[in-house]
C-alpha cells in the first residue's frame, strides 16, 4: 500500500502533535489480560493492570496513547481534528510508532500501546495502517505488551478482523448517546456504521471463545475484550439516558467497559454548550460510580434513575442515594444477608463484603470486627445489624440518614468545581435545616447540570 | 511461664529457620516471641535463644506453607517478611502456627479475632502495594552497554519481590534494580535467573554511564507526559495522591535528581 510520509516533521514534534490530539480518549486502562512472556520477545500483560506514571490532570498513564494521525476527511463538532479546523497536521509511520513504543516500554514508561487515528483519506485505508503497525510490533519486534487500538466506523471487515487477532483490546467510540445526538454534532458518522464493526468484534470474541475451547492454541481475538467511550455534556441527554445506553452495550454487545469523558470545549460552534465552570467533573464521577455499581454490584441503571429523577444527585453517591430511597429494606443483618444483598450497604464493598462472608464461617461478627474487615461503618451503620443490634441509636428515616451522610464529607477525586460545589455545600441542609433535601437536590441539578 | 525470645536474622531465611526451630524443639507457642536483631527491650524472666538462618531448614518450612496454605498465602508472607515493621517476625509466626493448628490453610488471613493475623494482613497488603506501584514507576535508563538500570528507594525490603516481575517481562534484557536504601543490586543478566549483591561486592560493583540514546527517549517520555495532560482539568492534589511524591524522586517524567 502506497502511503506519503511527511517528512517536513520530526519525531519529537509529531509525538507532541498526536499526543495532544489523543488526550481526550479517556480509556487507559491495561487490565482484564495475563500473559507471560514466551521467553522470545519483550513484554507481558499482568491482569490487574499496572499505571506507570499520573498527569498534572492526577489521570493514570498506563499506555502511549497517541493517534497514528491526526488528518482526518471528518467534521465532528466536539473534535479537535475535524476538517474544518485549520490546525497543524501529521502522521506518524509504522516504523516510528513501533520504536516509541519499545523504546518507552523497556524503560517501564508504559503499558503498551492506545493507538487510535483521525481518518487518512478513507476508513478502511486508515484501519490498514493501524493494522500494519500492530503487525510489525507483534511479528517484527516480538512485543508481548498490551495493545488497544480503535476500529475505524466504516472500515471494510476483513481489515478489522485481521487486526482483532493481534490485539488485546478495540474500541470503537458511541460518543453521543443518541442518534439525534449523533447526527448533530458527528454528521459523517451514523449509529450504523458506529454499531456494525461492534457488532462483528462481539462476534468475533464470542466465535474465538469457541474455538479456543476446541484447540488451546488457536490465536486469541480481542482477548481484552472491547469498550466504548460516551462524551458528556456535550449534548443534552440527561444521565438516565446516558446509564440506559451503557446498560445496552454491556448486556446486548458484550462490552468490557465503557468510559465517559466529561467535555471539554476545544471548538467553538453555535451547536456546542459553553462551559463557563470547565468540563462537568463531577457529573462524570457519579457516572462513573453509577457505571461500577452496574458492573460488580448487580445494580439495573433504572433502579438508580427513571424518567422522573432522571439526574444523579450531586450529594449522595448513587448506591447510598438508592439505600435512602429503599429504607424498607434495610437495615440488614451482617451475620446472615446474602452477599448480593451485603454489597447494597453503602460502605460494604466488593472486598469487604467478601471478608464478611470468609469471617463469619468462622465467627459472629460485631461492629469491632467490621472494622476490622475495612467497612465505613460512619456510611454503614445506618443500614445495618449486628447480632439484631445497631451500632447506635438510629432513626431509619430518610431525612435523618440523608443529613448525617452529607455531614460525612464525600472523599471526591477532585475540588468540585472549585467553586461550586463549595457554594452549594455553603447552604446545604448541613448548615440549614429548614431546606428540604430534595429541593435541594433538584436547585442544584439544574445548576451543575446546566 | 517463661517466656522464650527466639532472636533471628532479618531474613526469609532467619525467620523460616526459627520457625522449624519452634516445631523440632517442642516449645510450647503461645510463650515464644520471634524478635527481629539483637535490639529490642530486654525483658527479664525471659530466656533469649539466638537462631542462624539454615537453608534447608528454611526451605521445608517453605514447602510446608506452600503445601498446606497455597501459593497465594505463600506470596503474601514473603511481603509480610519484607516489610519494615519490628513486630513482622512475631506476626509472621503466629499466621502459620495458627493456620497450621486450625487447618484453616489458605483462609488463615480472613481469621479477625487473632491480632496477630490482622497484623500480618495489613503488612501483606501494605507491602503489597508498594509492590504494586514500583511495577508501574520504577524507571529503567539504558546504560552505554546496553543494559538497563534502575534505581529505587522503597520503604520495605521488596526488591527481591520486583525481580520475577521484570524477569518475566524482560527475558532478554540484562537489567539491574538498585536499592539505594538498602545497598541491594539485583542483576538479571539476559535469559538467566536473577542475582542478588550485597555487602563487599555491592562497594566493588561499578556501573557504566548512560548511552546516547538515553536522554533522547527520556525527552519524549517527559514530553509526552506533558502533553497528554488536559488543562482544564489539572488537579495537581490528585496527581500526587496517586503517584506519592517519595516515587516520584526517581522518575524523569518527575523531575527526578
Ligand atoms: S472522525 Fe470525527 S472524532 Fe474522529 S478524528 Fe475525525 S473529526 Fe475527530
Amino acid at each position: 500500500m502506497e502511503y506519503k510520509i511527511c517528512e517536513d516533521k520530526t519525531i519529537e514534534e509529531k509525538l507532541t502533535i498526536l499526543t495532544d490530539a489523543a488526550k481526550y480518549d479517556v480509556a487507559c486502562t491495561s487490565s482484564g489480560v495475563e500473559r507471560s512472556n514466551g521467553k522470545a520477545g519483550m513484554g507481558n500483560a499482568v491482569k490487574a493492570g499496572i499505571c506507570h506514571s499520573f498527569s498534572s490532570d492526577g489521570r493514570c498513564i498506563s499506555l502511549l496513547k497517541i493517534l497514528f494521525t491526526n488528518e482526518c476527511i471528518y467534521d465532528c463538532k466536539y473534535c479537535l481534528n475535524r476538517r474544518s479546523n485549520d490546525i497543524v497536521r501529521a502522521s506518524f509511520t509504522p516504523d516510528e510508532v513501533c520504536t516509541l513504543t519499545m523504546e518507552f516500554y523497556r524503560r517501564n514508561y508504559i503499558e503498551g500501546l492506545f493507538l487510535s487515528s483521525g481518518i487518512l483519506y478513507n476508513p478502511t485505508f486508515t484501519m490498514e495502517l493501524i493494522y500494519q503497525t500492530v503487525y510489525k510490533l507483534r511479528t517484527v519486534h516480538h512485543f508481548y505488551g498490551y495493545i488497544h487500538v480503535k476500529a475505524i466506523p466504516g472500515a471494510a471487515p476483513e481489515v478489522i478482523q485481521k487486526t482483532g487477532f493481534l490485539v488485546d483490546r478495540m474500541s470503537i467510540n458511541l460518543e453521543l448517546p443518541t442518534a439525534e445526538g449523533l447526527n448533530r454534532l458527528a454528521p459523517n458518522k451514523s449509529r450504523k456504521t458506529i454499531l456494525a464493526p461492534m457488532r462483528q468484534i462481539q462476534n468475533g470474541i464470542a466465535q474465538n471463545k469457541n474455538e479456543l475451547v476446541l484447540y488451546r492454541n488457536a490465536p486469541q481475538f480481542v482477548s481484552g475484550g472491547q469498550s466504548s467511550q460516551l462524551i458528556v455534556g456535550a449534548t443534552a441527554e440527561n444521565d438516565f439516558q446516558i446509564m440506559s445506553v451503557a446498560e445496552g452495550l454491556y448486556q446486548k454487545f458484550d462490552l468490557k467497559r465503557v468510559f465517559y469523558s466529561a467535555y471539554v470545549q476545544v471548538n467553538q460552534d453555535k451547536d456546542l454548550p459553553a462551559l463557563p465552570g470547565g468540563p462537568p467533573l463531577l457529573r462524570e464521577h457519579r457516572l462513573y460510580q453509577a457505571d461500577f455499581l452496574m458492573r460488580y454490584y448487580g445494580f439495573r441503571a433504572g433502579e438508580l434513575l427513571s424518567e422522573e429523577r432522571p439526574n444523579f444527585n450531586v450529594f449522595l453517591d448513587p448506591k447510598a442515594d438508592w439505600a435512602v430511597r429503599h429504607l424498607e429494606q434495610f437495615p440488614v443483618e451482617i451475620n446472615r444477608a446474602d452477599y448480593k444483598m451485603l454489597l447494597r450497604v453503602p460502605g460494604i464493598g466488593v472486598k469487604s463484603a467478601r471478608r464478611i462472608i470468609q469471617a463469619r464461617k468462622r465467627t459472629r461478627l460485631g461492629f469491632e470486627e467490621l472494622k476490622k474487615i475495612g467497612v465505613v461503618l460512619k456510611r454503614a451503620l445506618y443500614f445495618i445489624t449486628c447480632e439484631g443490634k445497631m451500632m447506635y441509636r438510629t432513626k431509619l428515616e430518610e431525612d435523618y440518614i440523608v443529613r448525617n451522610l452529607t455531614y460525612v464529607k464525600e472523599k471526591l477525586p477532585f475540588e468540585v468545581g472549585s467553586v461550586r460545589y463549595e457554594q452549594l455545600n455553603l447552604f446545604d441542609m448541613a448548615s440549614d435545616p429548614s431546606i428540604h433535601y430534595k429541593q435541594i437536590s433538584q436547585i442544584d441539578t439544574k445548576v451543575l447540570y446546566g | 511461664m517463661e517466656e522464650k525470645i527466639l532472636i533471628c536474622e532479618d531474613s526469609l531465611e532467619g525467620i523460616f529457620t526459627a520457625v522449624y526451630q519452634v516445631y523440632a524443639w517442642k516449645l510450647d507457642k503461645d510463650h515464644v516471641v520471634f524478635q527481629i536483631g539483637e535490639e529490642g527491650n530486654l525483658r527479664l524472666f525471659a530466656e533469649y535463644i539466638t537462631v542462624a538462618p539454615e537453608v534447608e531448614k528454611a526451605e521445608k518450612v517453605i514447602s510446608t506453607i506452600i503445601r498446606k496454605m497455597g501459593e497465594e498465602v505463600y506470596w503474601d508472607i514473603c511481603c509480610m517478611l519484607a516489610s519494615r515493621d519490628p513486630e513482622k517476625g512475631q506476626a509472621v509466626f503466629r499466621t502459620i502456627v495458627t493456620a497450621l493448628k486450625t487447618g484453616q490453610g489458605r483462609e488463615v488471613l480472613s481469621n479477625v479475632k487473632e491480632p496477630y493475623i490482622q497484623k500480618a494482613f495489613e503488612l501483606a497488603r501494605n507491602v503489597n502495594c508498594e509492590v504494586h506501584h514500583l511495577y508501574g514507576f520504577l524507571r529503567f535508563a539504558e546504560l552505554e552497554n546496553g543494559m538497563l538500570y534502575a534505581k529505587i528507594g522503597p520503604k520495605n525490603n521488596v526488591v527481591t519481590l520486583l525481580a520475577p516481575h521484570f524477569a518475566d517481562r524482560f527475558p532478554l534484557e540484562n537489567f539491574v534494580i538498585h536499592d539505594v536504601v538498602r545497598r541491594i543490586f539485583v542483576l538479571h543478566p539476559a535469559k538467566k535467573g536473577c542475582i542478588v549483591v550485597t555487602g563487599r561486592e555491592y562497594d566493588a560493583f561499578q556501573l557504566p554511564g548512560e548511552s546516547e540514546e538515553e536522554m533522547y527517549f527520556q525527552a519524549l517520555f517527559v514530553e509526552f507526559c506533558h502533553t497528554i495532560a488536559i488543562k482544564e482539568r489539572e488537579n495537581l492534589t490528585l496527581q500526587r495522591n496517586m503517584l506519592p511524591l517519595r516515587f516520584q524522586e526517581f522518575m524523569v517524567e518527575m523531575g527526578k535528581k
